[in-house]
């Protein structure tokens, strides 16, 4: 949090207020990459019940959602945020938005557990389930660089999206050759297509968690540039 | 609703696109020039080589904390730190172009082209008709056409008229201080001034007055050039096109008020705004 430098004000209670939101924040993230993990689990194992567990869960994302919104408003409402404050607390309202979406994301992927896949689709689900760790680490890597509001590792994990979306074109291409083989599994198929798309959104979202770290630590925005426009701010 | 065209979205970015580029104006666009201006008052240096452009027909505010220089800087303009024995200035201020440190300036000459407002309004003890014309009868007006029609022009622009006109005979300090404040600013604009310098003219006002004179203040820049010194740095965000941040005597960040209050380059500026230790 050494970026964040949210212990000077004048005001002790501002400080308290923007340190709550950031607790709220962290805690929120938790629970997103908890929800993650478990879906992808849940999938693995054929886990029915863990899987109606992260639908049933997903509530809490939702009111953590609600509940930073709220203290974000009033904070706007009673201390007219400047600088980076105000930064910080437009990166928020988006982080959480995006953060909320994640966890919808994980809600569908744990659909895909109830939907009772056969044996034969297990290797489908192998490639699903790397293509979920390798998500589920870009979603932790860009929750430390929130948590440090770290400018240079923002950077780099908005980077690694490539990766991420070059898998799951390779994966589709994949699917798209097992609906042709055996028409009879589409319906099975598309399950799997419609988590992998899941997946692939938690990517994009991640990523634009990372643009808004950069919002906050740099000033710029950096949505819709390239890569090496980003670069050139360090 | 208000729709969200793409016409209308070019619209906005036309808007941001006019930002003015305070290093490199151009002469027709700059109103004050102010170069290298060092101030004393006795051995104490209270302004520490302040140069700054400021824009025509925009409304440009000074902030920082108590003793920075602010409201000093801003008397230099029309000269009202040469009431102040102690006070030496090194330095210049050029008014389209002129210095008005120059040897031969005509102060009181000046005086009527950099029009001052004041934190407390003071009103003369007489009618609100003869606040207004102060300045024209001075000048020698006294033609009664004249004089009527700019006691309905100034009090119009000064958002008042509706308010006072069928008192105009009354005794000025009758009104509220709200009223009193917008009848100062009337009397200061009835003799046409080039520039308007307005210091603190709301601290001793109640909310709702406050954004009566501000929005006064976006009306006056059509016709004036406005230079504000305020304590309240969301009225400066409000009110301003330019803002700049002053700290013990020296400028430390000049720029238009939507970076200075979203991204401000400075450290000082950004810990100021934010309501950090220094």
């Amino acid at each position: 949090m050494d970026n964040l430098n949210i212990g000077r004000h004048i005001s002790g209670q501002f400080n308290e207020d923007l340190e709550r939101i950031i607790n709220h924040v962290m805690h929120m993230g938790g629970l997103v990459e908890k929800q993650l993990a478990d879906a992808l689990t849940s999938v693995c194992d054929a886990d029915e019940a863990l899987a109606k567990k992260v639908l049933s869960n997903d509530y809490l994302i939702n009111n953590a959602e609600v509940t930073i919104d709220d203290e974000c408003t009033r904070i706007i409402a009673k201390r007219q945020p400047a600088a980076g404050d105000l930064r910080l607390v437009m990166a928020i309202v988006k982080t959480i938005t995006d953060l909320e979406r994640i966890g919808d994301e994980a809600g569908k992927i744990a659909n895909v557990t109830l939907e009772s896949l056969s044996g034969k689709h297990q290797d489908l689900l192998s490639n699903l389930d790397n293509l979920g760790r390798h998500v589920l680490t870009f979603l932790q890597l860009t929750l430390d660089a929130f948590t440090r509001m770290d400018f240079h590792a923002a950077v780099k994990v908005h980077k690694s999206d490539d990766k991420i979306d070059r898998e799951y074109e390779a994966l589709m291409r994949q699917l798209m050759t097992y609906m042709m083989e055996d028409p009879r599994s589409i319906p099975q198929i598309m399950s799997v297509i419609w988590s992998a798309r899941a997946l692939e959104r938690i990517g994009d979202r991640c990523q634009n968690i990372c643009e808004h770290i950069i919002y906050f630590v740099k000033g710029k925005v950096v949505r819709h540039s390239s890569q090496e426009d980003m670069q050139s701010l360090s | 609703m208000i729709a969200v065209t793409p016409k209308n979205l070019s619209a906005h970015s036309a808007t941001q696109q006019a930002k003015l580029d305070l290093n490199n104006l151009s002469p027709e666009q700059v109103a004050l020039e102010i170069k290298n201006l060092d101030l004393y008052y006795g051995n104490k240096q209270a302004l520490q080589n302040i140069s700054m452009s400021i824009p025509k027909g925009q409304v440009t505010a000074f902030i920082g904390p108590s003793g920075c220089g602010k409201s000093t800087l801003l008397r230099c303009i029309n000269r009202m730190n040469d009431l102040v024995d102690i006070c030496k200035i090194t330095g210049q201020i050029n008014l389209n172009g002129e210095n008005i440190y120059a040897r031969h300036t005509d102060v009181a000459a000046l005086r009527r082209k950099v029009g001052m407002v004041f934190q407390r309004p003071n009103p003369f003890p007489k009618s609100i008709y003869e606040n207004v014309v102060y300045g024209l009868r001075i000048t020698g007006e006294n033609n009664r056409r004249v004089l009527d029609e700019a006691v309905e022009t100034s009090l119009r622009s000064a958002a008042l008229w509706n308010e006072v006109k069928d008192r105009l005979h009354e005794s000025a300090l009758g009104l509220s201080g709200g009223q009193q404040q917008r009848l100062v600013i009337a009397r200061a604009i009835a003799i046409e001034p080039e520039v308007l310098l307005l210091d603190e003219p709301t601290s001793a006002l109640d909310p709702i007055s406050t954004l009566t004179i501000e929005e006064l203040i976006n009306d006056l820049k059509q016709r004036f050039t406005v230079v504000i010194v305020t304590h309240n740095m969301q009225q400066a965000a409000r009110v301003s096109d330019q803002t700049a941040f002053m700290y013990m005597g020296d400028l430390i960040e000049y720029s238009d008020t939507n970076t200075l209050f979203t991204t401000p380059m400075k450290k000082k500026t950004e810990d100021y705004i934010t309501g950090r230790y220094g």
